[in-house]
């Protein structure tokens, strides 16, 4: 069995949880073993989305993950860019993983969204899905959508 | 035993932040401003106890004729930090061999 990652970022941004939760049911449904990593903040608000684990069958630690995880450990890893250090984080698990790899950008800031897209750009391979948002998932859903049929 | 730097944080006093919750293109800057000497290291590669995150190259600042050391830390909530902290050779030597 394909086996995806989903990187985690910052809970503070309200369209991550339900996106990660989706993410999560719509590539189980494509046939992928998938874990969430995810720092303890983003750990609760998924838990607590999902409390008898229906759509979310893996929720692992960041830490532990940034440290077990290695090359081809993953088919797929699917990061959530919103902030600087997720840019950061999902580089480094782009480059750790030397796997297909899915960069969801979101932010509201126009100027900030293109920083981001630029970090992944300059520095991945990974196929890219930027769009303005913040409390609506429903952009980032229909691109991720669309980018899942690309993948 | 190696050194793990998540547990010298929690341990030792002797350690400053250049930087706090800042972005990695400034933190990676500031290293580079004012360090002696930079090793330049990839994403995910382990110094002093730590995967480190950034955007590569990540650079590793030593300064104070080897006695200190300056790198980027990133949390997701709180951006990257810059930490200067003291090392040693041994150390020095297991980072270089990474560049």
């Amino acid at each position: 069995m394909k086996k995806a990652l989903i990187l985690l970022g910052c809970p503070e941004v309200p369209s991550q949880t339900p996106m990660a939760i989706y993410a999560s049911y719509k590539l189980s449904k494509l046939g992928y073993d998938v874990s969430i990593a995810a720092n303890p903040a983003a750990t609760k608000l998924v838990t607590v989305s999902d409390p008898e684990n229906y759509y979310v069958k893996n929720l692992i630690d960041l830490d532990n993950c940034l440290n077990d995880v290695g090359e081809g450990d993953f088919d797929l890893l699917v990061g959530f860019v919103h902030k600087d250090a997720a840019a950061s984080f999902f580089v480094t698990f782009y480059h750790i993983l030397q796997t297909k790899s899915l960069a969801l950008v979101f932010e509201k800031d126009p100027e900030l969204l293109k920083e981001y897209v630029d970090i992944v750009e300059e520095n991945t391979d990974a196929e890219i899905v930027a769009v303005r948002a913040f409390h609506n998932p429903t952009p980032i859903r229909v691109r991720f959508d669309k980018a899942l049929e690309r993948l | 035993m190696s050194f793990c730097l998540e547990t010298y944080l929690q341990q030792s006093d002797d350690y400053k932040f250049l930087a706090n919750q800042a972005g990695f293109k400034d933190c990676a800057m500031i290293i580079r401003f004012k360090s002696d000497e930079i090793i330049n290291v990839k994403p995910g590669q382990e110094v002093l106890g730590v995967r480190l995150i950034g955007i590569p190259p990540i650079p590793i600042g030593i300064k104070d004729d080897g006695k200190r050391v300056l790198i980027p830390y990133t949390k997701p909530c709180h951006g990257t930090s810059v930490i200067e902290l003291p090392i040693d050779e041994e150390e020095i030597e297991k980072i270089r061999k990474l560049a």
